[in-house]
């Protein structure tokens, strides 16, 4: 499994590489994505390749010129990547609108660094059934301007298969995952956060195959790893996490089982399922996914007038489905959706009695050494 | 049975060795650039206060933020584990720890048995810990121990406003121009790094009823044990030896170590 690893290593220090030679051989168009949530199956359905922008772990200078310091680093990152012409190969860039970060840094991104194609896919942030006609009608206004742009008719033939290939990516990843709880250790959350992260740079299919091959070596393999502890991560939306923040933490006799990072579990949490029309279906794929800090569910407060956080019940959950002894939870710095669910989500992860540890990075800090002592003096406190 | 525990930290090394579980000699040395080196010294000072050879040392646990580089330590434990291990080998009755050291502060809510529940730790910047002190003391062109017997009693209340520890810096010079009394902006001082420490504290959920222990070096600095006092409305034990009780709880540690 290691040669396979060590692809999946490069690939992802290489990155937008790949989509470069894939346009240069492909003659097609890229898209770039914003994270999170972008039915990337419409933009493959068109024959154009989707890539999901998330920066670099460059020293932002021109971002800061446009956009207050006190954004969230995933967006000013991006965009100043993009004002330094690090993503000369995109041809358009498309967000959903999960914050108000996104939502209103991103006109600002098309005042300033005009491209031939920007969309933005409009989601409010109550989310239950009353909003899914107007995720439809977004998702219908996407799939046209996207036509227009490319000068093609995407078909409901085309879309199914799209779909079809993005929920074999979605399985793919969880069989690894199912292999990260039985076999703790094993395949390192850094390679595995790195194996996810891949997929956002190449055309699917292509890396279904790589996958493939990856989890066939991986099954034939006797694992002499078993690490004693077992913990899951949350949180870290919207961007790959600190070089080796995740080697950090899996440092001692500890391995991260699960997590729900975007740059991980989040990214193939739930299929597109598909009855009858695929535009409707995809709209479900959006109103119905995991919990997220981006979402409010007005139920939790209707009728009992308590607060509730979904997302602290499932952050519990998924520590007792994989027999995680505590989680940590990996924030960025001004992520206000997280930091507002925050004060909730702690009722419910100590009301259930799971330790938790709160670390904050940001893409500023390029050294992670003063998280060292805090996570391990964590994980110390879980070790009886 | 002899076992050691070595704390290294930003500013100084400590060593303390354990003879039948009973205290038997300390050390301490300030860190310098070479943390191996400094480990070494400190842990051969200690064996030569009490008399020992190092071939004794049946086990040797290193911690504080230099444990990593310590070649010749059986295992490095943080030292937020081996402080509230240390202060219940000390004081068994202490629930909540408050560390202030020369580069970061901590509070440390512990069980009954020592262990770790939560903790609170401030290591991005100065404010709140002993190079605060370190700096101001300078500013005030006094030593830290001058500081600290005169910063109980203020006869005109002042206020330093500034938490980053360089614009108090500032705002020192300020009132030292204005002609505002050294003692008097001594007791601002500790009033400032009380209020920093304060919500580090209560961020951990402690219980003020229960015993409560400072430790680190700054808690030689009395103005700061009664202005905190103040502030929590509670006691504070101060061990007899405040910076020891990290590398001492890293030598228990070397015990429990031992017998696995």
């Amino acid at each position: 499994m290691e040669n396979s690893l060590l692809k999946f290593r490069k690939y992802f220090n290489q990155r937008y590489d790949i989509a470069r030679e894939w346009k240069k051989q492909s003659n097609s168009k890229v898209i770039g994505c914003l994270p999170m949530y972008f039915p990337e199956e419409i933009i493959h359905a068109a024959g154009v390749l989707p890539v999901t922008l998330f920066g670099s772990e460059e020293e932002i200078t021109i971002g800061n010129k446009h956009l207050m310091v006190n954004t969230c680093g995933m967006v000013r990152s991006t965009f100043d990547s993009l004002l330094k012409d690090k993503y000369e190969f995109v041809d358009g860039i498309v967000a959903l609108l999960v914050c108000d970060q996104v939502r209103f840094f991103f006109e600002v991104w098309n005042l300033d660094h005009p491209l031939p194609f920007f969309h933005q896919i409009s989601r409010p942030y109550k989310m239950d059934e009353t909003v899914k006609p107007f995720l439809i009608s977004e998702i219908k206004r996407f799939k046209k301007a996207l036509e227009e742009f490319i000068g093609i008719n995407i078909s409901q033939e085309t879309l199914l298969k799209s779909i079809d290939i993005y929920n074999e990516t979605r399985a793919l990843m969880r069989e690894l995952y199912d292999i990260r709880k039985e076999k703790p250790g094993y395949i390192s959350a850094e390679d595995c956060m790195k194996i996810i992260t891949v997929s956002m740079f190449m055309p699917k299919e292509r890396y279904n195959l790589l996958l493939k091959n990856l989890l066939s070596e991986a099954h034939s393999e006797e694992s002499a790893h078993n690490k004693k502890l077992k913990i899951i991560i949350s949180g870290h939306p919207c961007d790959i996490p600190p070089k080796n923040l995740l080697t950090m933490i899996e440092e001692l006799d500890v391995a991260i089982v699960d997590d729900d990072l975007f740059n991980g579990g989040r990214y193939f949490a739930a299929d597109v399922n598909v009855d009858g029309e695929p535009l409707i279906a995809l709209a479900d794929h959006l109103l119905n996914p995991i919990p997220c800090t981006t979402y409010h569910y007005p139920e939790n407060w209707e009728g009992s007038g308590e607060p509730a956080s979904n997302y602290g019940d499932y952050i519990v959950n998924m520590a007792k489905n994989s027999d995680a002894t505590g989680v940590i939870l990996l924030r960025e710095t001004y992520c206000d959706p997280y930091d507002l669910e925050f004060i909730m989500m702690k009722h419910s992860l100590e009301d259930a009695d799971l330790p938790y540890l709160s670390v904050f990075t940001e893409h500023e800090t390029r050294s992670i050494e003063p998280l060292r002592t805090r996570i391990h003096a964590f994980i110390e406190s879980l070790d009886n | 049975m002899i076992v050691a525990g070595i704390d290294v930290g930003s500013l100084t090394s400590k060593a303390v060795i354990l003879k039948d579980k009973k205290l038997h000699s300390s050390a301490l040395r300030l860190t310098g650039t070479d943390v191996t080196a400094a480990a070494e010294t400190v842990f051969r000072e200690a064996l030569d206060k009490g008399s020992l050879k190092p071939e004794c040392v049946e086990r040797i646990i290193s911690t504080g933020y230099g444990r990593i580089n310590i070649p010749f330590a059986d295992k490095s434990v943080t030292e937020i584990t081996c402080n509230a291990i240390g202060v219940h080998f000390l004081y068994p009755n202490a629930r909540l720890v408050i560390d202030i050291g020369g580069q970061d502060c901590k509070a440390i809510k512990m069980d009954d048995q020592g262990k770790v529940i939560t903790f609170a730790m401030n290591d991005k910047c100065a404010a709140g810990t002993g190079k605060f002190l370190e700096i101001a003391a300078q500013t005030l062109d006094m030593n830290l121990r001058e500081l600290g017997s005169i910063g109980l009693e203020a006869k005109n209340k002042v206020l330093i406003s500034s938490t980053c520890t360089v614009f108090a810096q500032t705002e020192i010079v300020s009132l030292i121009a204005q002609r505002v009394q050294k003692g008097d902006i001594a007791v601002a001082l500790h009033t400032s790094i009380a209020s920093r420490i304060y919500g580090l504290i209560c961020s951990t959920n402690p219980d003020f009823d229960e015993q409560v222990v400072l430790t680190g070096g700054v808690a030689y600095n009395n103005a700061i044990v009664k202005t905190l006092e103040k502030k929590l409305e509670c006691e504070i034990t101060v061990p007899e030896n405040p910076q020891i009780v990290t590398a001492l709880g890293a030598a228990v540690k070397a015990i429990s170590n031992l017998s696995k």
